[in-house]
């Protein structure tokens, strides 16, 4: 069987892990159209503020494929050929294949703004992006950052790091909409302001110009302007898919796909930011764009390919990071709603924040905003979301409820 | 492979273990720096320790986007290269079990090693409750047992 | 680093002790040590020890030669002895620089230099329990929990202050076994117990006699026993018929239907039920008839000296380093030995509080001289402003340790002490009937061990014969003339070399170890003393006669993980994980008191106050009403409000487990332009 992967980042990578495992004979080929061995797009950030360095940023060394008995050929596809099985590259070469995985993530899009354009508009979101960043991201410059989503708000935390003078500009009326509750925001603004950063909320941006010195200058709708001297655009991004278009394969904002990761097309699977995938919490189709999603997926979508065995239990979308000096975390459905019961852990101290939203008795999300270790907490509470375990009597008990699940673990193993 | 077994009826919370890792980690007896926690929950009557059990196929180990944790192939121990962790946090929020603690003064995500094959919280451990010990094969996967004992508890309310 | 004596292996390199791990093969621990072990390293290499002599002047400490202090010190012990006579002379021997021997040696040098004035920490702590069953068996036997079907743990926490041993009580659980504890609070082996009985401080007894009175009404005893092997029964027997479980429901606070379930437990279990009684039951007024009652448990369950219940084991014969019958003193007058004679007679302990009264009026004699080793009375000693002042008034005060303690403070001369890794000593673990000599691993100039500082100051004395031999290995090589073991033999066993196979039931040939060869239910010697024949119960004062003005009641003592009494303080790691004492506190005193953790209180008994940082532990820790102190902190000293006056009558040991106190929060100074 030959085994054709687009793609050699989260999604990718557990794919041909996973179908490794199961299957040690098959062909595999892995395509990417990065120049690099595998990089991990979590740690541009990490590497902008200097926290690790460029050669760290690179998750397999250079036997990776010799190792996994894999063929990596770096190129661009352009096309696929259904019928033929068949997959076209840029400069026209053609690879066949028996069954095919699309893990070719997204990348962003730049919104409809007069003027957002030029060498100093940059996008975080590929080690190409960060590589011509790099050297702009200097003490004392100014940038504005479009967009408050995860991506966005960690460029700028980089920024502040590294000495700039930071602007945030978010349309919406808070930050971090797809990422955090209200509160959560709120502690999280107030942080980054804190810290230092012009974060302006509900702020369009109306027309992007620029100065003789070559400064851009950004013009608002309430009329006012700031002048910076780079902007950063994390406003979305939408799946990298291009090269389908001759294909019937159903797409909506991702390649549609079902829980064995299998999209329309028979043989043909698809993971990672690219899919759309079913949600956990109600089967409907989202595109969770999250690294462990696409691990999940990839992993599942490479078992399937090698047998028909795993599916997917969904995605759990979950999020966490360290940013401004506190911890952000969320998982699952951390809004409120009418059939949804909320519980804030009123114990912790003032600026520390703790929610779980439950339906019926059992935890569907949780926020975190603060310490560490209620990362850890949110951590024990996802097994239960993940089994639908209704929490007796009230989340006060959390703990003790997680503990008494963890000692029947432990139970288990000292006999 | 060994790891560490807890035996829920033997600890006893006196947190020598804590200590023993805290200072094995920090040369002090800082219980933050320790990659054991025991905590005793009086409401329910449990002792609890709690360190990593070094999991086939760990969720932190395939989650870290730093590729920053490892199987050492000698112990099998799970771990954490602190020289790649970007402190990211992924893999704490991955653990359903709660054992990754965060370092903050290294801002690095920090778990249990074994200390290469010789747990130090297992040296220190009075009670016995701790052991460094080869569970029987059907035991093997932990992901495996952690699902039987979820669906197990799948209704908490009886209890 | 405490009386365990956990078998351990200490790596050197270039001269110093780098590392303490535990000794896999050594029988107690099984190769693990709890944290207080490794502290060892710490101890030897502190860097706060006490490396030369120092001698009080009017400008503060001076630095003199180890020769000359010695030399001082002796010409100053002549000129005391022969003005005020030889029983102005003591010593004091404390825990922190040597075991068995070394308390045989302090004992031995005191009556060669013609005083019978022996003190020690023991009369604070062990003792008592060691004297109340040593009145109803002849002895303490040990717990063979590893064989038990029902532990009981009385009034004691071993994770803390015996951590291995909590191995062996849960290995023994493991087939069938049951685990109750009985405290005043919920300890952490309490957390582990079947049955957690949560009693009122000092009501023990009652909660002993109720027992045997249910185990009497349903006979779940053991006649034969009882018939061949004991005294008293009958007249024990109409005692305890007092204690109905409603009784002791009023006396100790535990349930009526607890008691008895509770006796049926036991009793259905005999005879493999081992008792362990802990410090929690000494340090009360009524102490060792709490503690007799408790020891006449064994006589009814049968589990005395059997498998799996208490095993009373052989001692090994080493040779006596002791003069009490070479050279007795008796008739010197001991401190306290007129007001306390049992505690002289059964111990030939010397009584600690009635020689700070006795430093303070001269009376019934002046004692003005006194050579303590590794003890810190001003910390563990009870009415701590009272030790400080009497001290203060020796003519002569000789402190050896290893740090400057707040004894050491007080002293003419501090002279540096050797740790136990500079000494080689003998160590018995009776439980498993094994004996061991730990190795001389490092050695300090100018810190010589306790066997030759006193060998070096009894030959300064005149008194060199009572020392013949010239160095520790010598000692140790005499004290096992007559034993039958050689002492290459036992060099090669650092697990332990068992001296004699465990046997069981040995008083079947033997007799018990009492005067009457049998098991004392009643005491004749007791009641020629003038004590009471019967384990007779007395409600601890806070319960007879409530004061309102002290409406709590104050348990002292409780130990924590890393700390042995007044020590540790100075290591750094662990002042960083338990900074300071704390009062504990039940929530719902902390209410009506409106405090929380971290607040500070003033806690006042009779005797003083004391301002200490506050604690509310969980709902079920401790009972309303009742509060702990650890002791051996010199900021918020509990001792310093402990009474020294309200002694048991039997051992007297003071009252430092049920002090009526009351607690109020700390009134904040007013600053001054106020
Ligand atoms: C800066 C940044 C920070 C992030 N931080 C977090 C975070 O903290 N937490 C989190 O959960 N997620 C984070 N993410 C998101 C996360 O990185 C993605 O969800 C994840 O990388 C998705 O993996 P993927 O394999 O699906 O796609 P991608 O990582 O996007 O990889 C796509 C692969 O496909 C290849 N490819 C694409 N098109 C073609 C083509 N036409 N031909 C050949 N090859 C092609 C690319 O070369 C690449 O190898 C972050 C993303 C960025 C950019
Ligand atoms: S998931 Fe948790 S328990 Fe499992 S290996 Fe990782 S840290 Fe250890
Ligand atoms: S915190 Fe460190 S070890 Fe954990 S997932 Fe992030 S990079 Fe990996």
């Amino acid at each position: 069987m030959k085994i054709v992967i687009i793609g050699n980042s989260a999604a990718g990578l557990s794919g041909l892990e996973a179908f490794r495992k199961q299957d040690q004979n098959s062909s595999v080929t892995v395509i990417t159209c990065e120049e690099t061995t595998p990089y991990s797009r979590v740690m541009l950030p990490y590497y902008l503020r200097e926290k690790v360095s460029y050669k760290d940023m690179f998750i397999r060394d250079d036997h990776y494929y010799e190792r996994l008995n894999a063929k990596c050929i770096k190129g661009k596809v352009v096309n696929l050929l259904v019928k033929e099985r068949h997959v076209v590259l840029e400069n026209g070469q053609i690879i066949s294949y028996d069954k095919l995985l699309i893990a070719t993530g997204s990348s962003p899009i730049r919104p409809p703004i007069n003027g957002l354009e030029g060498e100093g508009i940059h996008h975080l979101w590929t080690l190409d992006d960060v590589r011509r960043l790099a050297p702009a991201f200097l003490r004392g410059k100014r940038v504005a950052v479009l967009g408050s989503g995860f991506v966005s708000l960690q460029g700028a935390w980089a920024a502040l790091v590294k000495g700039l003078d930071v602007a945030v500009i978010e349309i919406m009326d808070r930050i971090m909409p797809r990422a955090l509750d209200a509160r959560g925001a709120e502690l999280l603004a107030l942080k980054i302001r804190e810290k230092g950063a012009d974060l302006r909320v509900g702020t369009f941006t109306k027309e992007v110009t620029r100065t003789g010195f070559g400064e851009y200058v950004l013009h608002f709708d309430d009329g006012s302007t700031l002048v910076v001297d780079l902007i950063i655009v994390g406003t979305g991004v939408r799946p990298n898919i291009d090269f389908l278009k001759n294909s019937d394969i159903v797409v909506q904002q991702g390649i549609v796909v079902n829980e064995r990761m299998e999209t329309s097309l028979p043989g043909i699977y698809a993971a990672g930011d690219v899919a759309m995938v079913p949600s956990f919490l109600d089967g409907r189709p989202v595109v969770h764009a999250l690294w462990p999603t696409a691990i999940e997926t990839g992993t599942v979508a490479g078992n399937c390919m090698a047998s028909q065995g795993d599916v997917y239990l969904g995605s759990l979308n979950m999020n966490v990071t360290q940013m401004f000096d506190v911890t952000v975390a969320s998982m699952g459905e951390f809004l409120d709603g009418a059939d949804r019961e909320v519980w804030v852990d009123e114990r912790l101290a003032e600026n520390q924040y703790l929610k779980i939203v439950l339906k019926e008795g059992v935890p569907i999300g949780a926020v975190a905003v603060g310490e560490s270790e209620l990362v850890a907490t949110l951590g024990m509470l996802r097994p239960l979301i993940r089994q639908k375990i209704r929490i007796n009597g009230t989340p006060r008990n959390l703990k003790a409820i997680m503990a008494q699940n963890i000692s029947r673990h432990h139970k288990a193993f000292s006999g | 492979m060994r790891f560490i077994t807890m035996d829920v009826k033997k600890c006893v919370v006196c947190r020598n273990c804590e200590y023993a890792c805290a200072f094995r980690q920090s040369g002090n007896f800082r219980r933050e720096d320790s990659n054991i926690r025991v905590e005793y929950h009086n409401d329910v009557k449990i002792c609890l320790p709690q360190t990593c059990l070094h999991c086939e196929d760990a969720w932190c180990l395939e989650i870290c986007p730093a590729a920053a944790i490892v199987k050492d192939e000698d112990t099998g121990a799970i771990e954490i290269v602190s020289e790649r962790c970007i402190g990211c946090k992924m893999c704490m929020l991955a653990c359903p079990f709660g054992n990754i603690h965060f370092d903050k003064i290294n801002m690095v995500s920090r778990k249990c090693n074994l200390c290469k094959g010789d747990p130090n919280c297992v040296a220190h451990c009075i009670s016995g409750a701790l052991q460094y010990t080869t569970v029987q094969d059907s035991c093997l996967n932990n992901r495996e047992i952690f699902h039987r004992f979820i669906e197990s508890i799948l209704d908490i309310n009886t209890e | 680093m405490c009386d365990n004596r956990c078998g351990i292996n200490v790596f050197v390199e270039n001269g110093s002790i780098v590392e303490i791990t535990g000794l896999k093969e050594h029988k107690w621990n099984n190769g693990r040590l709890c944290v207080k072990g490794r502290l060892g390293v710490d101890l030897v290499n502190a860097p706060d020890r006490i490396l030369t002599p120092l001698k009080r002047t009017e400008s503060g400490w001076q630095e003199i030669g180890l020769e000359q202090a010695y030399d001082e010190i002796a010409e100053k012990i002549k000129t005391i002895q022969s003005r005020w006579g030889e029983r102005a002379m003591s010593v004091w021997k404390g825990e922190a620089l040597g075991f068995l021997t070394q308390e045989a040696l302090y004992r031995r040098f005191i009556h060669a230099v013609g005083s019978p004035n022996y003190f020690s920490n023991d009369s604070g702590c062990y003792v008592g329990r060691w004297m109340g069953y040593a009145i109803v068996t002849g002895d303490w036997a040990t717990q063979d929990f590893l064989y038990s079907k029902c532990a009981i743990i009385w009034a004691s926490n071993p994770p803390y202050s015996q951590p291995n041993l909590t191995q062996s009580i849960f290995k023994g659980r493991e087939k069938d076994g049951k685990l109750i504890v009985i405290d005043v609070r919920l300890s952490a082996i309490a957390r582990q117990a079947d049955e957690f009985v949560q009693i009122l401080p000092g009501t023990d007894g009652a909660l002993a006699l109720g027992i045997a009175r249910q185990l009497i009404e349903d006979d779940t005893i053991d006649h034969s026993f009882i018939d061949n092997h004991s005294v008293g029964f009958i007249e024990y027997s109409l005692y305890v018929r007092e204690f109905t479980p409603e009784r002791v429901e009023k006396e100790t606070g535990v349930a009526a239907a607890r008691v008895v379930s509770l006796a049926r437990e036991i009793g259905g279990r005999r005879p493999k039920v081992s008792i362990y009684a802990g410090n929690g039951l000494e340090q009360h007024e009524n102490g060792i008839n709490n503690i007799r009652a408790i020891a006449c448990l064994d006589g009814l369950l049968g589990n005395f000296d059997h498998q799996g219940g208490n095993f009373n084991a052989e001692k090994p014969k080493f040779r006596d380093l002791t003069l009490y019958s070479e050279k007795p003193l008796r008739h010197l007058g001991p401190i306290g030995a007129d007001k306390y004679p049992v505690l002289y007679d059964v111990r030939q302990e010397c009584h600690t509080m009635t020689a700070m009264d006795t430093l303070l009026t001269e009376k019934p004699y002046p004692l003005k001289g006194m050579i303590l080793a590794g003890a810190n009375p001003v910390l563990t000693n009870p009415n701590s402003g009272k030790v400080v002042k009497a001290l203060k008034a020796l003519d002569l005060f000789v402190v050896r340790d290893l740090f400057m303690t707040e004894t050491a403070e007080l002293a003419d001369y501090v002279l540096p002490a050797a740790t136990f890794l500079e000494n080689s000593e003998f160590h018995c673990h009776p439980i498993h009937q094994t004996i061991s000599l730990s190795k001389k691993i490092v050695s300090f100039q100018g810190c010589d061990t306790e066997f030759i500082f006193l060998k070096k100051l009894a030959e300064k004395l005149g008194k060199g014969e009572y020392f013949p031999w010239k160095d520790a290995e010598e000692l140790n090589r005499w004290m096992l003339q007559g034993t039958g073991i050689k002492y290459e033999e036992v060099l090669a066993h650092p697990e332990g070399l068992e001296y004699a196979p465990r046997r069981y039931q040995k008083y079947k040939e033997e007799g018990l170890p009492t005067k009457s060869r049998k098991f004392e239910f009643v005491s004749e010697y007791l009641r020629d003393c003038g004590y009471s024949y019967l384990p007779e119960y007395i409600a601890p004062a806070y319960v007879r006669s409530p004061n309102p003005e002290y409406p709590f009641v104050m348990v002292t003592g409780a130990r924590k993980v890393f700390y042995t009494h007044g020590r540790n303080r100075n290591f750094k790691r662990c002042i960083t994980a338990i900074p300071h004492a704390e009062i504990e506190i039940h929530p719902s005193d902390a209410e009506t008191l409106g405090i929380g953790t971290g607040d500070m209180v003033t806690v006042t008994s009779v005797v003083g106050s004391i301002n200490i940082p506050v604690k509310v532990v969980g709902n079920s820790e401790i009972l309303p009403g009742v509060t702990q102190v650890t002791h051996g902190w010199r900021e918020s000293n509990i001792n310093l409000i402990i009474p020294d006056d309200r002694n048991d009558p039997v051992d007297g040991f003071p009252l430092m487990k049920a002090v009526e106190v009351k607690i109020e929060p700390m009134v904040k100074h007013e600053t001054e332009n106020e």
